[in-house]
């Protein structure tokens, strides 16, 4: 082999290496993003798309902007740097817009060529696509190296790797939203049918959620054991569904018959919920949301048998029903429904929860919401 | 200037990390064969090793364990090479001396770092 010959294989072997580290580089920077990126929610994914965009190109602005189909214009999502979050894009701004319809980036050297840009003061940018796999969810704008320097292709190829990867998973998170707030709000419909069977029981629901997730919050329950609670407590008395109109409704006082007809919705209400599987801990929930913390319910579970969030429910329960009228009684006042509380606690309640509710309680005023407010 | 060792029978894990730690201005000896480790380390007397976990015939976990019983090598700071999903079996490995875990696929620039921080902090 030539010297010649020997130079250039080696000269080509440099190359190669150096490719290779570029893609393991990549290839590295992906792997990690798949493990940060899993389960985040839209709101964290833009803010950590932020984070890795600023510390692979090292940039001053970055801005998120997703785009609204009913209004046709990108809104500001998420920005750092020097950004106007007012600003708004619309399809007159040809350039920016063509990014978002063709699919492709697109980098501006001289960014006095595009107005809405150029009142931001920016040097250079780069702008990349936010596509999914079925929908256009907005684009990411780049803007000025830190130390000065321009963009090369390189910042442009790691960007659209970025970009491209995040918007998959900014789709799924922005799926997954869509069908919680479609099953919140098909429980909600659902409950609204329930009580619209009885007067007395309009907005005892949403209350008691409210109660529910504030005694929550005071005993630092996590995210996602207060949003299960929040589906526990508007679930809670859909056993009511099979309670019949006239023991609902009745003024009197119900004999021991009555009462033991009506004490079974929370059973009833587990049966009714049986078939979703997957909530289970929300089914337990509503099935033990009457049982007492001293082992005198109905089911006769103790202490930390009964799940906590049936626990917490049965004070935010308790609650609502002592300061809100009944067909046979009139509301009590606060302070009563707050001493009843507290002389169940350990027997009915468990301490731990009235503590919690002791607490929220007086640090809030007027949590009573009003007849005329609950909307009858 | 400070000498990195390392050990890994994949070559092109092996250019590519020298390439990068070369650029760097740092010194690299590698070697693929792990058998001839030990041997090579008290040789060489390098200021780090960086070894992979899953060799062919003496893994990285046992190299280590070897650095670390000699007294005139067990004072070299040793970086462990994993795959993904191995990071149960860093708690075997932690025992054994090694300081750093860093998992494949892994940032080549993010490993110079670590370096250069690890040689910075001596």
């Amino acid at each position: 082999m030539s010297d010649w010959e020997t130079d250039r294989l080696k000269e080509d072997l440099r190359l190669t290496i150096k490719e290779l580290s570029k893609t393991y580089e990549e290839l590295s920077l992906l792997y990690r993003l798949t493990e940060q990126f899993s389960g985040a929610t839209v709101d964290e994914l833009c803010g950590m798309l932020i984070d890795e965009i600023k510390k692979q190109l090292n940039v001053e602005t970055i801005a998120v902007m997703f785009y609204d189909k009913s209004s046709d214009l990108l809104f500001t999502k998420k920005a750092i740097g020097r950004w106007n979050s007012e600003l708004n894009i619309t399809p007159q701004s040809e350039f920016l817009w063509k990014v978002l319809k063709k699919g492709k980036s697109s980098t501006i050297c001289d960014v006095s060529t595009v107005s809405d840009l150029n009142r931001l003061g920016f040097k250079s940018v780069i702008l990349s696509p936010l596509i999914g796999k079925k929908k256009t969810i907005g684009l990411i704008i780049v803007s000025d190296k830190k130390d000065g320097n321009e963009f090369f292709a390189g910042d442009v190829k790691l960007l659209n790797t970025i970009s491209s990867f995040t918007a998959i998973f900014i789709e799924n998170a922005l799926l997954t939203e869509e069908i919680q707030e479609f099953y919140l709000g098909t429980i909600r419909s659902f409950v609204k049918a329930l009580e619209a069977r009885s007067l007395w029981t309009a907005g005892h629901t949403e209350r008691v959620t409210h109660y529910a997730l504030a005694i929550g919050r005071q005993l630092g329950l996590s995210e996602k054991e207060l949003e299960r609670l929040r589906i526990c407590s508007l679930l809670h008395d859909v056993g009511k569904i099979a309670i019949p109109d006239s023991l609902l409704n009745k003024m009197d006082k119900l004999d021991e018959k009555e009462w033991e007809e009506v004490r079974r919705h929370p059973l009833i209400g587990a049966e009714i919920l049986s078939g979703l599987s997957g909530f289970y801990e929300v089914i337990d929930c509503v099935r033990y949301h009457h049982e007492h913390f001293d082992g005198t319910g109905l089911l006769g579970l103790k202490g930390e048998e009964i799940p906590l969030l049936a626990r917490v429910l049965a004070v935010a329960d308790a609650f609502d029903a002592i300061t809100y009228d009944r067909p046979y009684r009139m509301r009590r006042p606060k302070s009563f429904a707050i001493e009843e509380i507290k002389r169940y606690s350990g027997r009915q309640f468990d301490p731990q929860v009235v503590k919690a509710f002791l607490n929220w309680i007086e640090s809030s005023d007027n949590i009573v919401v009003s007849n005329s407010e609950a909307g009858t | 200037m400070p000498k990195i060792m390392v050990i890994d029978d994949e070559p092109f894990i092996l250019m590519m990390i020298e390439d990068k730690l070369k650029r760097a201005g740092l010194d690299v000896v590698t070697l693929r064969e792990s058998t001839r480790a030990v041997e090579k380390i008290k040789q060489e007397k390098p200021d780090l090793i960086i070894l992979d976990w899953m060799m062919p015939e003496i893994s990285g976990i046992e190299i280590c364990k070897r650095i670390k019983q000699d007294p005139e090598l067990a004072d070299i700071p040793v970086f462990m090479l994993t795959a993904k999903g191995q990071e149960d079996d860093e708690k075997l490995g932690l025992s054994c001396g090694v300081e750093r875990y860093i998992t494949k696929p892994f940032s080549p620039r993010g490993l110079l770092e670590l370096i250069l921080e690890r040689l910075g902090n001596r």
